[in-house]
């Protein structure tokens, strides 16, 4: 029961194996977030202080794998989510940022997060969260017309992509081609029934999968995000990578 | 025949020169393997002119009409001043590569500055992106994402249709 020193509630928090993700470790495990702006929280997530050894408090946000597509990749096992502290990172479908925020703690002050939404409801959320985080530039414009914000944007190293439309590949290859380094990694969300909800989910992220192929991407690995969304799948993988030298080849 | 990139950042317009790149002799592959490398790529392409924009209301309204396809009268001013100029009756010499060919026909209907947007040119402007602080000495590291971070705002503002002035004031 409680009574005693500092009561029973004490979390620890350790690095997780992905650099900038944490775990918070309690009566239950949480994915957690190194909060880039401490007091505050984002969308009502719990947020959770740690003391240092030397007094310093550190606050970290819990974050939600059944709110956000990218926990859920983590925890569903993703060898590599390229997202890094001081990666500069292009989101398209950033909705009201809630996972947003989450890259954007992840990144860190030396990072840039440029969020791409194209619904001016979920606009404004995004644009308000995006006032207190200075590693996010909110671009509210259609993520199909990239030529659009090209002036908003510098060259990524990661493009995370949750369009959940039927040309996403599209959409991600003609980003790409605008601000994806060669040899830059891209994450992308697949929800089955958005790009064709007539065939079995896994026949349909085959065919993404070849769709990103025909794009100079490598797709390398590839996550069900069950049991935190249905028929999703994350593909993760690398951008005109560089070809190796055959042996001998000097 | 010379070849002129626009490249329009947040900061604001700026101009490369492309030597010595002979575009029937070069594929889209060479140029590839090239523009990662700053050594080779700044070599081959260099600054021409630079313009930053006057105040973040001018970049905003300069963000505006790139984004449409539209060539502002700053824009028009910047250009005619640092391209050679184009004589009536005479073929120019020299071509402008842009990013989007909608803003290269406007530029073209009212300049004659010839314009062209293709795959070797767009190439070519992925290198300006990726190397473009290297090559714009006078902006200092975080310069850039700065006057992106303050444009990427009032555009957005605007397009969810904030009111610029006030903070908490939204129009349905």
């Amino acid at each position: 029961g409680r009574g005693g020193m500092k009561g029973g509630n004490k979390v620890v928090v350790e690095p997780h194996r992905h650099e900038g993700v944490f775990i918070g470790k309690g009566k239950e495990d949480a994915l957690v977030t190194k909060n880039l702006v401490p007091g505050e929280a984002v969308y009502n997530e719990k947020r959770i202080s740690v003391q240092n050894e030397d007094g310093t408090k550190v606050e970290y946000r819990i974050w939600n794998p059944f709110r956000s597509k990218l926990a859920a990749a983590i925890l569903g096992g993703v060898d590599n989510i390229w997202i890094k502290p001081g990666a500069k990172v292009l989101y398209l479908g950033a909705a009201s940022g809630t996972t947003v925020s989450h890259v954007s703690d992840i990144v860190g002050p030396t990072g840039v997060v440029y969020a791409v939404e194209f619904s001016h409801r979920s606009g404004r959320d995004l644009v308000n969260m995006a006032k207190k985080r200075t590693n996010v530039i909110p671009i509210i414009e259609d993520a199909r017309h990239p030529a659009k914000y090209r002036m908003l944007v510098g060259m990524v190293d990661v493009i995370f992509s949750d369009v959940a439309q039927p040309d996403q590949a599209r959409i991600v290859a003609l980003n790409a081609s605008y601000f994806l380094k060669a040899g830059g990694h891209f994450v992308i969300s697949i929800k089955a029934n958005c790009i064709d909800s007539t065939s079995p989910a896994e026949a349909v992220f085959q065919s993404e999968v070849k769709k990103l192929q025909e794009e100079q991407f490598k797709p390398a690995e590839q996550v069900t995000l069950e049991p935190f969304e249905r028929d999703h799948a994350c593909v993760v993988g690398g951008y005109r990578m560089p070809k190796k030298s055959k042996a001998g080849n000097a | 025949m010379a070849l002129y990139l626009l490249y329009e950042s947040a900061s604001g317009y700026s101009l490369f020169l492309a030597h010595g790149i002979d575009q029937i002799g070069q594929n889209t592959e060479a140029v590839r393997s090239s523009i990662s490398d700053i050594n080779r790529f700044g070599k081959v392409v260099q600054l021409a002119a630079f313009d930053p924009f006057e105040s973040a209301l001018d970049a905003l309204n300069q963000c505006n009409s790139v984004s449409e396809g539209v060539m502002t009268d700053e824009l028009r001013k910047f250009l005619e001043k640092n391209l050679p100029t184009v004589k009536e009756g005479k073929k120019p010499k020299f071509s402008l590569g842009v990013s989007e060919p909608k803003i290269g026909s406007h530029i073209f209907e009212e300049t004659k500055i010839p314009c062209q947007s293709n795959e070797f040119v767009l190439e070519l402007i992925r290198g300006v992106r990726l190397h473009f602080t290297t090559l714009l000495k006078s902006l200092k590291p975080g310069d850039l994402e700065k006057a992106q971070l303050g444009l990427g705002h009032s555009y957005s503002r605007a397009k969810v249709k904030f009111n610029v002035n006030r903070v908490d004031n939204m129009v349905i």
